[in-house]
């Protein structure tokens, strides 16, 4: 029996008549998977808060190369005196400079998004084929990789981003100049794919000995097209999953990265707004580190419950409770 | 303080305790290091976490003497992993005060590298080291503008006609303090051939001084004996009765120094010998203790002054106590106008030291040293520039709270310029004065102090400070640094003709990355872009910049300088030709007229022409624009209102004897 099969027999049938059909009928694993996240209220509105900021950081890139001029666009654009505080003229009052700090937040966040996706795929780029290779292959190679990874989380993770951003910092890459912004994803990239490439690793090696690799090897298929058309497609559920929870984290190195001083240095950042924020609060300022931690506040919330969601919807057998979803 | 850290080492011997009753082995390696963990938050408790790794590794070794029967390696461990135990268990506390005694007590924000006054040139060491040891000279610390007056020395040197022979009198009966590096322990007189064999330390290339610029090329025969100790194979085959014709004592009381001629381009000749022998690197040392301690000298400091070193944990904190042998010294009886208002003469001729002991506290982060002067336990601190509102009201006065726990405010104008440097070593800057001219003009300065300083600093309208003798006061009209937007644009305009072109986007270092440094580069940047001229500000580490603009590939940069002595000469010395980079001339800058005046003026003594050449010469440097000159610092130091005759200096740093603790103040203090 596949995995598929015996997740479908666990999960216990839906009533509704309209939908017997359908639900008799086989569905993939993607498709099963949405069918019951969407179903799940809170996931669905966290993940309208998701798109919105997705579409936010979209169209200020957007903005940028077409030159437009409106909105988050004029946040250098003194608006007021320095230190105002939050009033109807100015939502979020203004900083040091009397720039306006709605139109900073609104900035930021294409700062944090473009970091958290560049990062996330350098990440995944490195972790899931080298998790892959290892769990199928085993032996040697696997011993080589495990023991690179583990060297690497042995490594208090904020010290190892610090010395890649530092390390990364003014250097050029195939004739392209790493200024701020690029060392920082680099860096978290470069160091946060060990937790991938384990999940990967143990995932492959439970699934080598699976009847549909089994067949595959019958059928005499190479090695590569094993483990990239077979074993990944059915373990990257669990890649999907591992972004949606990490993309916190990634957010958060960003911040610390720029409170340290490696982010970006001219334009606004969360980090950067709370890092300013320090200083000010002592004076009373505290609208700054407000409107920055509440983006970041809103932002990490929806994508912890919707990373929460999918895992349960992807993979009915982690959920703590059974009978969410039917 | 200390009765918390006796609560943490009770609390630690019971978990020692509980630990050694515990049988499992992971139960008590969780405990230890959930112990582990939660001590690791400190760097001082870091020694009580090794206390338990020690253990931990101690009981694992006898464990596996047991099982495997190698009953001598689990002996060694256990003797080996107790003696550990030993070691982390001595720890820097610091010794019990007495009631009545009276104790200064500071903060140092580093710890100090050490205290052999020949080569001492960070500002921490020098605080301490001038505590302990005398120069021939000292500042008098009430008088206004800056007075050298005599300190081993019995009066002003005798200075022969053509200035070039000084023949200083030493005072009698001044005794370095009581070491084991004197025969009996009891500290010897002070005799004028010590000033020689410090002098000719200094000058002794084996033992690397790093003061010895302050005497190269200047004293006769002292370059030869240098040249000399070249060829010496070690520091102990350093002859050190050889004669140096421009050193000598002609008696025990007598110190003569002779000085070069000055050459043609008049670069020996030295007016400023007197304020060299007022530095600390000019203070004589024993020559018993430097044969007797060799190289450890740095931590065994043998001195005349009023206190001698007692306890110096590295990285925790330092203590003198009072020397017994000091010859005394009375408190000065004359100030400036105001001191006797403001109570510093309420001292006036009693026997100095005050203090009996002076205790450094080495804390490395602001905010932790605002605390303990807060409780009560430092006696004087500079304002955290995050804990500013806290401290003062926008009016420039103390907070109410600050009152009520009878703080005092001083203010204290720091001889010291801070600029954008332009690099005339750059192509598009040097021949282009409009654009240095304008970028000059673009800056709000007044802004600038407002958002940056809370509006105390001064705007820089020359380079030379308004505390200086040779401040011209009537800079200002002059208006090289006003804020003025619309002739910067009518000069960009010119610029942009004599570049030929759109002006590429110039870079400017910062040495820095934190806040401060990323807000004051928003600033100038802002500044900039008003005026249509794209900058980038460049921010990075301290080394990097130094290197950057020691190399001359900065194209601008921020910096600032303080002086040192109370002459123009620390600012001026900058736009001097022959001291380009890695000189201290960091602009590159270069101009006859203004290298001539400069030449004439070195060797005058201090005299009203000397000043009237400064001004010159400042007026030729701004006119060509090197810099946009920013801000003249204004310190803001608090103390609380026991700490008597705080009275602030620019130069001298042996002040730990004028001052006076009102005990019955202190113990009144409540935090």
């Amino acid at each position: 029996m596949s995995e598929h099969q015996q997740i479908m027999k666990e999960v216990p049938q839906p009533v509704p008549k309209g939908r017997l059909r359908r639900a008799q009928s086989s569905r993939s694993l993607w498709a099963d998977g949405l069918r019951r996240l969407r179903r799940h209220k809170l996931a669905m509105v966290c993940s309208a808060v998701i798109v919105l900021y997705f579409l936010l950081a979209g169209s200020i890139h957007l903005a940028e190369l077409c030159g437009w001029r409106v909105g988050p666009m004029l946040w250098a654009e003194q608006v007021g005196q320095s230190y105002e505080p939050p009033s109807s003229t100015n939502l979020l009052g203004t900083d040091i400079f009397g720039q306006s700090v709605l139109r900073k937040t609104l900035y930021g966040a294409k700062i944090s998004i473009t970091v958290v996706l560049c990062a996330s795929l350098v990440s995944i780029a490195i972790g899931v084929p080298l998790g892959a290779v290892a769990g199928y292959f085993r032996g040697f190679v696997d011993e080589i990789i495990v023991w690179i990874y583990s060297t690497l989380s042995s490594i208090p993770y904020i010290l190892l981003i610090l010395a890649f951003a530092v390390v990364l910092r003014d250097k050029s890459l195939l004739g392209y100049k790493l200024t701020g912004i690029t060392a920082v994803y680099l860096a978290i990239g470069l160091t946060s794919w060990v937790g991938i490439c384990r999940l990967i690793r143990g995932e492959v090696i439970k699934h080598k000995d699976r009847e549909y690799v089994l067949a595959a090897m019958s059928y005499g298929c190479s090695r590569r097209r094993i483990i990239f058309k077979h074993l990944l497609p059915n373990v990257f559920h669990l890649v999907i999953i591992d972004f949606s929870l990490r993309f916190v984290a990634f957010i958060h190195a960003e911040v610390i990265l720029s409170f340290l001083g490696l982010g970006e240095a001219d334009r606004p950042s969360w980090g950067a707004m709370i890092n300013d924020a320090r200083i000010e609060l002592s004076r009373g300022v505290w609208w700054q580190m407000v409107a920055a931690t509440a983006a970041i506040f809103l932002l990490s919330l929806a994508l912890n419950i919707f990373g929460d969601a999918l895992r349960d919807s992807l993979d009915p057998k982690l959920t703590n409770d059974q009978n969410k979803y039917e | 303080m200390l009765v918390s850290m006796l609560a943490i080492e009770a609390r630690n011997s019971f978990f020692l305790a509980s630990s050694l009753q515990l049988p499992a082995s992971i139960r008590v390696s969780r405990t230890t290091n959930v112990l582990l963990h939660f001590h690791f938050s400190s760097l001082r408790q870091m020694n009580f976490a090794l206390k338990f790794a020690t253990l931990e590794i101690s009981r694992r070794a006898i464990r596996l003497a047991k099982k495997k029967g190698r009953f001598l390696t689990g002996l060694i461990s256990v003797v080996f992993t107790t003696s550990l135990l030993i070691v982390a268990g001595c720890d820097g506390s610091a010794s019990v005060e007495e009631p009545n005694e009276m104790v200064l007590r500071h903060v140092l924000y580093t710890r100090i590298k050490g205290l052999d006054p020949g080569n001492m040139r960070d500002v921490y060491s020098v605080i301490v080291g001038s505590q302990i040891f005398e120069s021939l000279y000292q500042y008098h610390f009430l008088k206004r503008p800056y007075e050298l007056v005599p300190l081993l020395a019995e009066d002003m040197p005798q200075i022969s006609e053509d200035l070039l022979t000084y023949t200083i009198r030493i005072k009698k009966g001044v005794y370095f303090q009581d070491d084991r590096c004197f025969t009996g322990g009891k500290g010897r007189e002070l005799k004028a051939e010590d000033f020689v064999f410090s002098l000719k330390r200094v000058a002794d290339i084996k033992y690397l001084s790093q003061n010895w610029s302050i005497f190269d090329n200047k004293i006769v025969g002292l370059d030869e004996f240098r040249e000399y100790t070249k060829n010496c194979s070690s520091a102990e085959d350093v002859d050190y009765s050889r004669q140096v014709e421009g050193l000598t004592a002609p008696d025990d009381y007598t110190l003569v120094i002779k000085l070069k001629k000055p050459p043609q381009d008049g670069q020996a000749h030295w007016p400023q010998l007197c304020t060299a022998l007022a530095d600390i690197s000019t203070a004589p040392v024993a020559k018993e203790a430097v044969d007797y301690y060799g190289k450890d000298i740095i931590s065994h400091p043998v001195g005349t002054g009023p206190f001698k070193l007692n306890v110096w944990r590295r990285g925790s904190y330092i203590e003198l106590v009072r020397n017994p042998a000091f010859r005394g010294e009375l408190y000065p009886s004359e100030g400036e106008d105001g001191d006797a208002e403001a109570g510093y003469l309420d001292d006036a001729g009693k026997p100095i030291p005050f203090a009996d002991r002076v205790l450094w506290t080495i804390i490395n982060e602001r905010q932790p040293a605002w605390l303990l002067f807060l409780q009560g336990k430092v006696d004087a601190t500079v304002i955290p520039k995050d804990s500013f509102d806290e401290v003062m009201t926008g009016t420039g006065e103390l907070t109410p709270e600050m009152k009520q726990r009878n703080i005092r405010l001083k203010t204290f104008r720091d001889p010291s310029t801070y600029w954008v440097g332009f690099n005339m070593a750059d192509d598009v800057l040097s021949r282009n004065k409009p654009l240095r001219r304008a970028i000059s003009y673009a800056i709000d300065r007044e802004k600038f102090i407002e958002l940056f300083f809370n509006n105390r600093h001064l705007v820089a309208h020359g380079l030379i400070p308004p505390v200086m003798p040779s401040y011209n006061p009537g800079i200002k009209e002059k208006g090289y640094t006003r804020y003025d937007p619309e002739k910067a644009k009518e000069l960009l305009k010119e610029a942009e003709k004599i570049h030929g072109g759109t002006l590429p986007r110039l870079k400017i270092a910062m040495p820095g990355t934190d806040t401060w440094y990323r807000q004051f580069g928003q600033f100038l940047k802002r500044n900039l872009d008003t005026v249509g001229l794209e900058v980038e500000m460049q921010y990075m580490d301290r080394p990097t910049y130094q290197e950057r603009v020691n190399t001359k590939s900065a194209q601008m940069f921020s910096s600032g300088t303080s002086a040192s002595i109370p002459d123009a000469q620390d600012f001026l010395s900058m736009f001097y030709s022959k001291y380009q980079t890695p000189g201290r001339n960091k602009f590159n800058y270069s101009n006859p007229d203004f290298d001539r005046l400069y030449e004439k003026a070195q060797v005058l003594p201090d005299s009203g022409e000397r000043r009237r050449l400064y001004q010159r010469m400042e007026l030729i440097a701004l006119e060509d624009c090197p810099a946009a000159l920013l801000n003249h610092r204004v310190a803001y130091v608090l103390h609380h209102d026991w700490y008597k005759n705080y009275k602030q200096h620019a130069f001298a740093y042996g002040l730990s004897k004028y001052r006076r603790i009102d005990m019955a103040k202190r113990t009144a203090y409540k935090n």
